[in-house]
């Protein structure tokens, strides 16, 4: 039950995420010749492509991580490590010792 | 506003073109995820197969490589893999070398020219390739026939040994060594990154068999070095306007997606797989090099060559590049589509046996 609610909370996190980063790609192919001489113009503007690819990839990567999982396919949950159960103590019971 | 781009700079962009560099940019991703590194070589000579200026395209590729080692780095975090300061203290060293790196670049380019310095690029990347990766390889070959697990080769627990001030403790790599003997490592792999853009393949050799981390951890935390390397090589390309920012975003596109499954893949499978991925592909990709050379060599008078054997070789050698990179990807899902197999037999079995 709780991985299908983690499979259906990924799904509308990539759903979300998704839009977004469709919406920036169509927006910079758009003006693609702008945007690509705005980012090559060098000194100070050298900010524009840095930046812009920290955007993708937090949108598209939020995206994709969000993909995979919706997808079923995670990262394995590491070997936990056997922990002492703490087992109660048999209860005193009274026997008539014959 | 209508801009018209300097046709000598950036090309125009065809749909095959596009699918191109997704495809290769979301295998790189996948490697790189994996392994640590990966992907810059076939990028860089793919984007100039489809005529974008070698400068421009080494900008470009670099410029994806740093948000994509980041986004790697902070899902291996996650899963506990990466050593920040082991990362940060080589990348420190690596900065060194990759300056090193370029003066030696620069002296032979002025001494011998492009050919000079082509000649030279490709016999590192085959002497570091062939002599590092058949040793991965070798050793990869040794534990997977043997327990499985990684064992301290012997020339990390000698070094480990040796106190020698100052002495850091890596606590997640759960080593402790002379800082002077990381630097060797890092000062390596700045080199090999100056000179074929690849340092991950010294870098994370360096960190299993000199320092004498686990695979997992020395893969994941290459990707701290990459993105360190990649961030202040990205912003000296960029002030100088070499960044094609349309084919970074398409590269960026296909390797988010792979960085990211070859990241979950390493949780799948055994550890010895980062060791056969990266060996395997080392040594390809030297063919593929050794290939490229003689068309160098015939350039500088030293060989006597014929013009459509050597173009024949030039496209052998980048289909051979492609084919290391397209291995990679294939051993990487394979063994990750064995394991989650694996997985589901076993709670099935322990479904059965409840």
């Amino acid at each position: 039950m709780a991985q299908e609610l983690t499979k259906k909370q990924a799904l509308l996190r990539m759903v979300g995420f998704g839009a977004v980063s469709a919406a920036m790609f169509t927006l910079a192919f758009q003006h693609a010749d702008a945007f690509t001489e705005l980012c090559a113009r060098g000194g100070m503007y050298a900010a524009m492509p840095i930046g812009a690819v920290l955007l993708v990839s937090y949108v598209h990567g939020g995206f994709a991580s969000n993909l995979w999982t919706a997808l079923g396919i995670t990262a394995k949950a590491p070997a936990k490590t056997a922990q002492a159960t703490q087992t109660k103590r048999p209860e005193v019971r009274a026997t008539l010792n014959a | 506003m209508d801009l018209a781009l300097d046709s000598l700079k950036f090309i125009d962009l065809t749909t095959s073109s596009i699918i191109f560099l997704f495809i290769v940019g979301f295998i790189g991703g996948l490697v790189s995820g994996f392994i640590g590194s990966g992907g810059a070589f076939v990028l860089t000579p793919g984007m100039m197969s489809l005529g974008v200026p070698g400068t421009v395209a080494v900008a470009s590729n670099m410029c994806h490589k740093f948000p994509k080692a980041l986004v790697g780095a902070i899902k291996r975090f996650r899963y506990g893999q990466v050593d920040i300061k082991l990362g940060l203290v080589l990348a420190a060293s690596a900065g060194i070398g990759v300056q090193v790196g370029i003066k030696i670049q620069n002296m032979i380019l002025s001494a011998w020219g492009q050919a000079g310095s082509n000649l030279y690029v490709s016999v590192s990347f085959v002497a570091v390739l062939v002599i590092v990766g058949s040793y991965v390889f070798y050793d990869a070959m040794k534990t997977r026939g043997g327990s499985g697990k990684d064992e301290t080769p012997a020339l990390a627990r000698k070094l480990q040994s040796i106190n020698l001030w100052p002495m850091i403790h890596f606590k997640t790599a759960n080593v402790r060594i002379s800082l002077w003997f990381t630097l060797p490592v890092g000062f390596a792999t700045g080199m090999l990154a100056a000179t074929i853009a690849v340092g991950g393949f010294i870098g994370v050799p360096g960190m299993i068999y000199v320092m004498g981390v686990g695979g997992l951890v020395s893969s994941a935390s290459e990707l701290v070095i990459a993105f360190a390397m990649g961030l202040g090589g990205t912003v000296n390309w960029a002030m100088h306007g070499m960044v094609d920012i349309r084919l970074t975003l398409i590269i960026l596109a296909g390797s988010l997606l792979g960085v990211q499954l070859g990241a979950i893949g390493t949780t799948l499978v055994r550890e010895v797989m980062i060791k056969i991925v990266m060996g395997s592909i080392m040594l390809i990709v030297a063919v593929s090099r050794a290939l490229a050379m003689p068309k160098y060599l015939a350039q500088l008078g030293l060989m006597d060559i014929a013009p459509d054997t050597v173009s024949l070789m030039e496209k052998t050698s980048f289909v051979i590049m492609c084919a290391a990179l397209a291995l990679g990807a294939v051993i990487i899902l394979g063994a990750m589509f064995k394991a989650r197999k694996a997985m589901a037999r076993q709670a099935q079995e322990a479904y059965g046996q409840a």
